[in-house]
């Protein structure tokens, strides 16, 4: 029972088949779930997500808090652009405020296409927030650090 | 034969939490600061050192302008109460 960084496998392969667009304003939807393992899911439940995850799953999903709701935030695409060899593609900082939240990990997914994985993020720690604010904030947007990257 | 090697990537996130409240000033300094400068572990040195410097510049001058704003929003939210006729919330919100 884990929580393993990873950009998800079938994510791959439908990159190859153009299911997913992200694309600023006319792309799909994406969202950010948010996961916690050790029972602390709702309904005691733990999270396990990696590489071999295909879609969202409400097992390990962290409970409702705040203006967190299942399924997780929608993330503002950034349009995906070339950095030399490298396309990439970011999103905007999402932020869950008044939430009372512990969470491991987290799983972007795309909302738009019967909400298939695209990656599994790892926090390294558990990461709480006490009627807060929990933000997740993603790297600079260039060809060493973007969330997304092919080289 | 032909083949082309191509190779997809994860950056790392950073994660950022409060309690009874929002995010603080240093928190969001620190945000911004991730997002303008990033300093590269193979740079020599000397580039790393003056980056180094540089980007803890960076964060108190961003950090300066986020208590300045957060001042300066709750200065108009003030004086919309006050308006309001809400004088003792307005009171309340000014020594925030």
């Amino acid at each position: 029972m884990a929580i393993t960084q990873a950009m998800c496998s079938s994510f791959k392969q439908e990159l190859l088949v153009g299911t997913h667009n992200f694309t600023n304003g006319s792309g799909n939807t994406f969202k950010l779930a948010l996961y916690a393992i050790g029972g602390g899911g709702k309904s005691g439940t733990t999270a396990t997500l990696g590489a071999a995850t295909t879609a969202f799953t409400t097992t390990g999903e962290v409970a409702n808090s705040g203006s967190y709701a299942s399924g997780g935030g929608a993330l503002t695409n950034v349009t995906p652009t070339l950095s030399g060899t490298t396309a990439l593609t970011d999103f905007a900082d999402l932020s869950f405020t008044t939430a009372t939240i512990t969470a491991r990990g987290a799983l972007i997914h795309n909302s738009s296409a019967s909400n298939k994985a695209v990656a599994v993020l790892d926090f390294g720690s558990n990461k709480s927030s006490s009627s807060g604010t929990f933000t997740i904030q993603f790297p600079t947007a260039d060809a060493s650090n973007a969330i997304i990257r092919i080289a | 034969m032909f083949s082309v090697n191509v190779g997809a990537s994860l950056g790392d996130i950073s994660v950022a939490t409060s309690d009874e409240g929002g995010l603080s000033s240093d928190q969001l300094a620190e945000m911004a600061r991730r997002k303008i400068i990033y300093v590269s572990q193979d740079a020599p040195p000397a580039v790393r050192e003056q980056a180094q410097v540089f980007s803890e510049r960076v964060e108190q001058v961003v950090k300066h302008y986020v208590d300045l704003a957060r001042g300066e929003e709750r200065a108009t939210i003030c004086q919309i109460l006050r308006n309001a006729g809400h004088k003792d919330i307005a009171e309340y919100v000014r020594r925030l």
